[in-house]
């Protein structure tokens, strides 16, 4: 037999001496103490979880135990934990890191999550898990705690940087792993470069997008698991999306992840109630948004960015506030405009003064006083949320701000304070992520996002373990604009409201053609009349559907787990 | 450990370190801390670096445990004890820290007659068995002085002796052959001998977990021209990841003089 044994010895000069002096003994009973305790501490297999049993506030559910034991037993401590939003992996990595601190395998940890979300871990992970985690706040922080939680973004800059490098790490999670998909971000770089021993990387969303992001997440958690990087990209085209055509790929991802949906749980989940609001614009509304409609035909300027007359486009649909600043920033921005250009500007200003009312605005504020409850305003906007809260505040209708740019102590403040005293939380899109807000279960979309996995984040918010009510999702349209094509597509053609997010991850990876966001902006950017524009709505949806009898075909095979 | 075994273990861990027991109903416990039980387990060194140079009063603490909140009475105060509480766990150390050494005596009852009694080595001990994953075996071993034999669960063993601090009348040690010393590499020796012989195929199933990752690893950066810094992290977190390795770690020990038929 060849394992080295380690035998502490420490304790037989102190033992000798206390022979020589004749003493201090200690007391018998005690001694006895110590060995009963011994015995119940002693952990007699390698297989099966310790942690349940020191786990007295959490009953974790069957799908989080299987999933600790798997990461434990056949990855080796190694995993992603890619369950779909709100299937609780924050409660699956802290099964795992309770039974490694049980076992004695794991003492120092560190935790990198959202900034959002460092004190709401350090929260569970004390009174759920009795881990004493510490949030950081001060530099020696690193050093003398053993479970530090931290946003990757303070953590990777010095002089933490240094100091978290000289650290000898037993497990690294980090929550939210998906943003870690490119390999050539300070972020990536920062997490290559940490000492992984035990790792585990959380993500929602592991295969939404190109094969390339799998690749490089897979490489941070497991170097050469998939091959080294010209190999692999000699076997697969860099932006392809055959994963899940590839069984063999497939089978390797599968070895290092772990995906939970919510079907297969068991779990009796709130149902979700899906209703669309058309609005009809007034007619200095829609007079402003005629005008921006008419510049993809005519000035020099706009020719170059049919991107940007989109945006003023649905910036319209969401309030004036929204385009106002949109234009303030072109005007400022370019160099030397030319005399067209300002008038053009300064026509578009004068439309947007002529609007006095935002009827998406006056709908919200009935609604939300028809609901009588906790609302949640998601929109894409700053302008807009700031014209929200100033409007809902002339009606007597608290609300707080929720933007992804606040500081953590802000948002966890934010939260606080609609949980207890605000009616209305309003956040934009950066904010979608990385809080929990179960308490509520109305959501407006007040505008929506093209990309439909950032929809399924906000709604995420709120239907997750935990959700006691059927969840309301009201989506606002102003018609005939191109908000309620966009609406159409996504809710009555692929009925995206009603999928749950591990179904349309499927569907969207089936699809080869790219990301979706891309085509409408193609689609709304390009077409030249309404037919085309019409033609190729047809067309996307079809292919949707399409993706999605074919994954019908195959039921859950699609990047199921093994 | 269930919440009776928890309650029980609680007083006896109080009354051996002669803390007065103020209440001890269903469900919950109620005690005075001493003065060095407080230092233990209250953390509050301040306090008590004040006290010493002030010359108070010294006010240790009363605790409360809660050991079943259905049987104890409503908004009872106190600490609700499990086997994952933190404090659990805390007096759990303590309880080891202060009884790593022990001498005892047979407290035998043969009267007036002289009565030898034989010097025993006892050495309680964990073993791991240590790679990604981890098991523990607990020995006990009692190794006799005078005539070297060896015994295994020699703890159980001891359970059915009286035992007693004082050297009982009429009394008379014998003298060590096999020095504490010698005794203890001859008891370390035997722990070696016994894990040799054990069945090891955990470990060579995780070297080959080892060297697999350690392939893929190489293959990862063969393209690398120069070495590359994260390849030797990496490296160093496998072996630290895999590398078979076993500990074993003394819990307590101590001599124990019994009578030759003890054991």
């Amino acid at each position: 037999m060849s394992v080295e044994i380690e035998f502490d010895s420490s304790w037989q000069d102190d033992f000798l001496h206390r022979i020589d002096n004749d003493g201090p003994w200690g007391n018998w009973e005690l001694f006895k103490l110590a060995i009963g305790v011994e015995k119940h501490l002693v952990i007699p297999e390698f297989e099966g979880l310790q942690a349940p049993n020191h786990l007295a506030n959490l009953t974790p559910l069957p799908h989080q135990l299987e999933t600790a034991k798997q990461v434990i037993e056949n990855m080796n401590g190694k995993a992603i934990l890619a369950d779909e939003v709100g299937l609780g992996k924050t409660i699956e990595a802290g099964l795992i890191l309770k039974e490694y601190m049980i076992r004695g395998l794991v003492k120092k940890v560190l935790i990198l999550v959202p900034a959002s979300l460092v004190t709401q871990w350090a929260i569970e992970l004390n009174s759920k898990f009795f881990i004493p985690a510490i949030t950081q706040r001060k530099s020696y922080v690193w050093e003398q705690c053993d479970v530090v939680v931290s946003s990757i973004d303070t953590a990777k800059r010095n002089p933490h940087r240094d100091i978290i490098y000289q650290q000898d790490y037993d497990l690294i999670i980090i929550d939210e792993a998906h943003k870690l998909k490119n390999n050539k971000t300070k972020n990536y770089e920062f997490v290559q470069n940490l000492k992984k021993k035990f790792c585990l990387l959380l993500t929602a969303t592991p295969i939404q997008n190109r094969i390339e992001e799998i690749f490089n997440l897979v490489s941070l958690l497991k170097p050469g698991h998939l091959g080294s990087e010209t190999a692999f990209y000699e076997k697969y085209k860099r932006d392809s999306r055959s994963l899940n055509d590839d069984e063999h790929l497939k089978e390797l991802v599968n070895k290092v992840m772990i995906r939970n949906r919510r079907a297969d749980t068991g779990i009796e989940w709130t149902k979700r109630h899906v209703e669309t609001i058309p609005i009809e614009f007034t007619q200095p509304e829609k007079e402003l948004y005629m005008s921006i409609t008419d510049l993809k035909s005519e000035g020099d300027w706009v020719q170059t960015s049919s991107f940007s007359v989109m945006t003023l486009q649905r910036e319209a649909c969401s309030s004036r506030e929204a385009v106002f600043y949109t234009l303030k920033n072109m005007l400022q921005k370019k160099e030397n405009p030319t005399q067209a250009f300002e008038e053009q500007i300064q026509y578009l200003i004068k439309k947007v003064e002529a609007v006095q009312q935002n009827s998406k605005a006056e709908k919200a504020l009935e609604l939300i006083q028809k609901v009588n409850d906790k609302v949640i305003i998601f929109t894409e906007y700053r302008a807009t949320q700031l014209y929200l809260q100033w409007y809902l505040k002339q009606h007597g209708i608290s609300s707080v701000p929720f933007r992804g740019g606040f500081k953590r102590g802000k948002k966890d403040w934010m939260r606080e304070l609609f949980q207890k005293h605000a009616q209305v939380l309003i956040a934009t899109e950066a904010g979608g992520e990385g809080i929990n807000l179960q308490f509520c279960n109305h959501i407006i979309n007040f505008d929506l996002p093209w990309n439909p996995m950032r929809l399924e984040q906000r709604i995420g918010r709120i239907h997750r373990l935990g959700q006691e009510k059927d969840v309301m999702i009201y989506n606002f349209a102003i018609k005939n604009t191109v908000e309620e094509h966009i609406l159409k597509l996504l809710y009555e053609k692929i009925h995206l409201f009603e999928k749950v997010i591990g179904e349309l991850d499927d569907i969207l990876t089936k699809l080869e053609f790219g990301n979706i966001e891309d085509h409408l902006i193609d689609i709304f950017g390009q077409s030249a009349s309404e037919g085309e524009m019409r033609i190729k709505m047809e067309n996307l949806s079809s292919m949707i559907e399409f993706a999605e009898s074919m994954k019908k075909g195959d039921s859950h095979a699609a990047a199921g787990n093994s | 450990m269930q919440q009776q075994e928890i309650h029980s273990f609680l007083l006896n861990y109080f009354k051996a370190n002669d803390c007065p027991i103020i209440e001890n109903k269903p469900g919950y416990l109620t005690v005075q801390l001493t003065i060095e039980l407080d230092k233990a387990l209250m953390n509050r060194p301040f306090y008590w670096h004040y006290l010493e140079k002030t010359g108070g009063i010294p006010n240790p603490m009363k605790l409360t445990f809660i050991t079943n909140q259905k049987a104890a009475p409503e908004n009872m105060r106190g600490e609700i004890i499990h086997f994952g509480s933190p404090r659990l766990h805390q007096i759990f150390e303590s309880t080891k820290n202060l009884a790593s050494y022990i001498r005892l005596y047979e407290n035998h009852q043969n009267g007036t007659s002289q009565t030898p009694l034989m010097p025993w080595l006892c050495m309680n001990v964990k073993i791991s068995y240590q790679c990604d994953r981890k098991r523990d075996i607990f020995k006990s071993i009692g190794l006799q002085l005078i005539n070297g034999q060896m015994v295994v669960d020699f703890h159980d063993r001891l359970q059915k002796i009286p035992l007693t601090p004082k050297i009982p009348d009429y009394s008379f040690t014998l003298s060590p052959l096999v020095k504490p010393k010698s005794g203890m590499s001859r008891i370390e020796n035997y722990l070696k001998s016994m894990i040799e012989d054990d069945d090891h195929s955990w470990a060579d199933e995780a070297r080959k977990r080892w060297e697999q990752d350690l392939r893929l690893l190489d293959h990862f950066y063969e393209d690398a021209e120069e070495e590359s810094e994260s390849y030797e992290t990496e490296k160093q977190a496998l072996k630290e990841q895999y590398e078979p390795k076993i500990n074993i770690s003394f819990i307590n020990g101590g001599l124990f003089y019994l009578t030759e038929k003890a054991i």
